[in-house]
Parts: C-alpha cells; sequence; structure tokens
C-alpha cells in the first residue's frame, strides 16, 4: 500500500526541545491508525507535525503529493462563542475549494447536507452548534472534514468529555465511515480502551519510545506491560479488548 | 432639533461611519476575545495624539499639530506587531496587554498634562465628534469604505481564521497573515477613529454594538446586522438627544448604546423563558 504520511528516524518536538526521538512510522492509504499514548507522550507533536504546523527536528517526515486532510479538532479548542449553525460550520470544510472572496453555491451547500447525512444528522442542518449535545457537535466536525473529500481523515481526542453512548456512536460511526468509502482514518487518543477495539493499527507511543503494529501485535500483556513499565493485563470480553492495570503490593492502581 | 442636527450633519455622517465600521470590526473583537486589545490600541492611538500635539506645543514638530493621526498610526501600529506576534514566555498574553494598556494610558496623561495646545484635553477624553468637518468625513470614509468592502469580501476567511484557527491551518490558510493583517486594519481604524471620536467613543462602538448583536441573533449574519443597527441607533439618537439637551456626544451615544445592550439583555431572558 501507498504512504500517505512516512516518519523516518525523525525527531519531533518544540523550538529545542525534543519530545520524541528515532520515530518512525508509515500512515498507510486506507490505513485505520489509532496512535495512543498518555497525556504529555507526544501524540499531539505527531499531529502537528504531519499536519505542518511543526518542522521535524531531525530525519525526515514525507507527505505524498495532493493528500488533503479532514481534521477534526479537539472539542475545547472550538469556540463556543461564535453563533453557528450547523450547515454554516460544515460549509468552513469547502473554503478553500470555493476559492478566495467567493460566495459558498448551491451545490457547495447540496454537499454540505451530504455530509450531515453521511453523519446521520440531516435534520440539525439550520440549528445553532451551540444547543447540540457533545456527540451531536462532534458528528458536525467530522461532517466538515468529509465535505472537503479528503484522502485523510484526522481525529484529535474524538470522545473527549464524551459519555459512554456518544463514546460508542462516534467510534462506531468512524470505523463505519472507514468502511464503506475505505477513507484513511488517523485517530489520535490517550484513551487505549476506547480505541483499540476499532482501529485496526496502533502507533503507541509513551516517554521515551514507540511501537507501531497491528491491534493484535501491539495489545497483548507482554508488549503493554513493558511499554508502560507496570504489570498491565490484556483481557477480552465479548470481542472487546479490556486494558487493566494489575494492582502492586502496595495496593496502588497504577491506571 | 432638526435645524441643529443639519447643522452638524458632517459630524453626524462622520459619526455614522465610525460606528459602522467599528460596531463591524468589533463582532470579531469580541468573538476573538481581545476586547483588551481593542481598549489598549485606542490607549496607544491616543498616546500617539498626546505625543503629537506635546511635539507641536514646544515647537519640536510644528506639523503634528494638523496632523497629529501620523505619529498616532504609527504608535498604533507598532503596537499591532506586538499583538500579533507569537506569545512566548512566562507572562500571559492578556497581561501583557494590560502593561501596554497602562503604559499608555499613563504616558497620554502625562504629555496631555504638559502639552501647550488645549485641545488635546477635549480629544483624549471624549474626542471632538461634532467637529467632524466635510473633509474629516470624506477621510473617514476613504479608510472605512475599503475596511467594510474588505470585510464582505473576505467574510468568510476572516470567519473560519477567527473561529478555528487549527483546522483553517489544516487547509491551508496561513492564519497568522490573516490575524496581523485583521489587527493592521483594526490599528488603522482605531487611529483614524480615535483622533475625532476620542478613546471612550471608540472602544463603545467597538463593544457595545457586537453585545447587543451576540444578545439578539442566532447567526453571524444577524449578528453582524443587529451590532451594525444597534451602531447606527446609538449615534442617531445620540446626536439627536445631545444637541437639544446640551449633553456632550460621545457619552450620549455610548449612554444610548448601554441601553440597547440592557435591552437585548432583557429582550433574551424573555425569549428563553418563553
Amino acid at each position: 500500500m501507498t504512504a500517505l504520511v512516512s516518519f523516518r528516524d525523525a525527531t519531533l518536538g518544540y523550538g529545542q526541545h525534543a519530545i520524541l526521538r528515532g520515530f518512525s512510522l508509515d500512515i498507510l492509504d486506507h490505513d485505520f491508525l489509532g496512535i495512543v499514548g498518555p497525556n504529555g507522550a507526544g501524540k499531539t507533536t505527531i499531529l502537528r507535525t504531519f499536519l505542518g504546523s511543526l518542522k521535524p527536528l531531525a530525519g525526515t517526515v514525507t507527505i505524498a503529493p495532493g493528500l488533503r486532510y479532514g481534521y477534526v479538532p479537539q472539542r475545547d479548542p472550538v469556540d463556543s462563542l461564535f453563533p453557528l449553525r450547523v450547515l454554516e460550520v460544515v460549509l468552513m470544510g469547502r473554503y478553500d475549494r470555493i476559492g478566495l472572496g467567493r460566495r459558498p453555491s448551491a451545490a457547495d451547500r447540496d454537499l454540505a447536507r451530504a455530509a450531515l447525512e453521511r453523519v446521520g444528522i440531516p435534520h440539525l442542518a439550520d440549528r445553532s452548534l451551540n444547543a447540540l449535545s457533545g456527540g451531536q457537535r462532534q458528528r458536525t466536525m467530522i461532517a466538515r472534514a468529509l465535505v472537503g473529500e479528503p484522502n485523510l481523515l484526522v481525529l484529535d481526542e474524538p470522545t473527549n468529555g464524551m459519555d459512554l453512548v456518544a463514546t460508542t456512536q462516534i467510534l462506531g460511526l468512524v470505523r463505519d465511515l472507514h468502511e464503506r468509502t475505505g477513507i484513511t482514518v488517523v485517530m489520535v487518543s490517550h484513551a487505549l480502551n476506547e480505541v483499540a477495539n476499532y482501529v485496526e493499527r496502533i502507533a503507541l507511543v509513551h516517554e521515551g519510545g514507540h511501537t507501531v503494529g497491528t491491534v493484535d501485535e501491539v495489545m497483548t500483556q507482554q508488549s503493554l506491560s513493558a511499554m508502560y513499565g507496570i504489570p498491565v493485563e490484556v483481557s477480552s470480553f465479548d470481542g472487546h479488548r479490556i486494558v487493566v492495570a494489575q494492582r502492586t503490593r502496595e495496593g496502588n492502581r497504577h491506571a | 432639533m432638526l435645524d441643529a442636527v443639519l447643522l452638524f450633519r458632517d459630524a453626524l455622517y462622520g459619526s455614522l461611519i465610525i460606528a459602522v465600521t467599528c460596531a463591524l470590526l468589533g463582532v470579531y473583537v469580541v468573538l476573538r476575545r481581545i476586547v483588551f486589545v481593542g481598549a489598549a490600541l485606542a490607549q496607544v492611538s491616543s498616546a500617539g495624539i498626546a505625543l503629537a500635539y506635546w511635539l507641536a506645543g514646544h515647537g519640536i514638530v510644528a506639523g503634528f499639530a494638523q496632523h497629529p493621526e501620523a505619529l498616532s498610526l504609527a504608535a498604533t501600529l507598532a503596537s499591532v506587531a506586538f499583538f500579533a506576534g507569537a506569545v512566548r514566555g512566562p507572562i500571559p498574553p492578556d497581561a501583557r496587554i494590560g502593561v501596554w494598556y497602562a503604559a499608555a494610558a499613563a504616558a497620554g496623561i502625562l504629555l496631555i498634562a504638559k502639552s501647550a495646545v488645549g485641545e488635546a484635553h477635549d480629544i483624549f477624553l471624549q474626542g471632538n465628534i461634532l467637529g467632524i468637518t466635510r473633509a474629516d468625513t470624506m477621510e473617514l470614509l476613504l479608510v472605512s469604505a475599503p475596511v467594510i468592502a474588505g470585510q464582505v469580501f473576505f467574510a468568510k476567511e476572516l470567519l473560519f481564521t477567527s473561529y478555528d484557527r487549527e483546522t483553517a491551518r489544516t487547509l491551508g490558510y496561513r492564519v497568522r497573515l490573516w490575524d496581523l493583517g485583521f489587527y493592521l486594519v483594526l490599528g488603522v481604524v482605531i487611529s483614524i477613529s480615535m483622533q475625532f471620536a476620542g478613546v471612550l467613543l471608540v472602544f463603545n462602538f467597538l463593544v457595545l454594538p457586537a453585545v447587543t448583536g451576540l444578545l439578539l441573533a442566532n447567526g453571524m449574519t444577524g449578528t453582524l446586522l443587529y451590532a451594525l443597527g444597534a451602531a447606527l441607533l446609538a449615534a442617531v439618537a445620540g446626536f439627536a438627544l445631545s444637541i437639544p439637551f446640551d449633553l456632550p456626544t460621545g457619552p450620549t451615544m455610548i449612554g444610548v448604546s448601554a441601553v440597547l445592550v440592557m435591552l437585548a439583555w432583557l429582550v433574551r431572558r424573555v425569549q428563553r423563558r418563553g
């Protein structure tokens, strides 16, 4: 498969401060990849590097020509003060295609409504974004990412602050989109238990290193225990993997 | 009253131009949460005017008495570069703006205290809105027309880069450049408006109509239209009330703006209960 993004022995970080060293990863066409790790491990640094906001401090990051991102940001940075309707927000995903100084056409609006249909909320097009639930807002942002016809969908902590039902629905929606259309998906999350049951490959990032492989390769007791430096148990229930940190002798729970 | 209004019709036209331009920009000032930047830029601009009068009054650069806007604009644009720059270091952005605001306000007051030109006192405190002439109105129009046209033409780009910078960046928008452009336009508008309207009135038109719009509308277009309407109404009503009652025009316009904000707040409360 073609690599859309390739990190080769890259040092990633901000200014002179390296957060990840020797980082290598291929994001392949039709991939469904989860970049997972604890807060501060460097997930956002990886994300910002391949989105172009950061340059690698060393090594190479190669982006396939013509690659177009559909980006779903974390919920927090999206400002709820703006009085925007759902359709207006979705249309933003086409702004660069519409061109400088031009207004969205009827065709653009039709595409925005179609994107809302794909994420299951066509009836909310004229509602205020601020009146929606967390899950509905996240569907709006996914619709906005899709309406620009991307070849790589990137979601940053897509289930942050959501309840169990909304989390399951959003992750199910993303997997469904990947399976139906074959779109490449990269999902960045700190929630290993959530992501591991949906993606096909995992890049597990932690302080001082990273492991990349299929879910079966990465989600093993030995691999995770070595990675986190504490005894970790991987259980399975009804086809779902559950990762649990074992209690230590002192009775402290690590994760 | 009509006669008095007609007598000062150039001043009214000038006020309307300032009101419209500041109100439209003000919606983005409020939404971007940079109200304090607007206040600081207005103070810097007034300090520039004060410096111009001080220099002119002491015979250092006599020409500044006729064109104080030159120094005002220079000081404002220098500050714009500071506000639009990247934020690094341990001092949070609002504290940096606060330092700028306090220093500019103090510098302005000190320069005015030692200024030999009495006119500077009025301009610094409340502007000289009734003193706007036909030539001033044309100058204001010359600045405001491209600003308003630009805001209409680049409406979606301005919205996107204000609302969701990270996503805009992934779609190829040079967000820092758009920021710089916005701040530059804001600086020019504040600087030009300041010399006629004063710190308080410019700040009023940047903030209060936008707040009225946000309280009343549900969408961006509605917010901009309500802000525009509130600014125009405040300018006209403030103007019309100030002349027969012998009130200072600028503060009267601010009073009307404040009443409109309160009415909008009441309407919103009633709507929510209903």
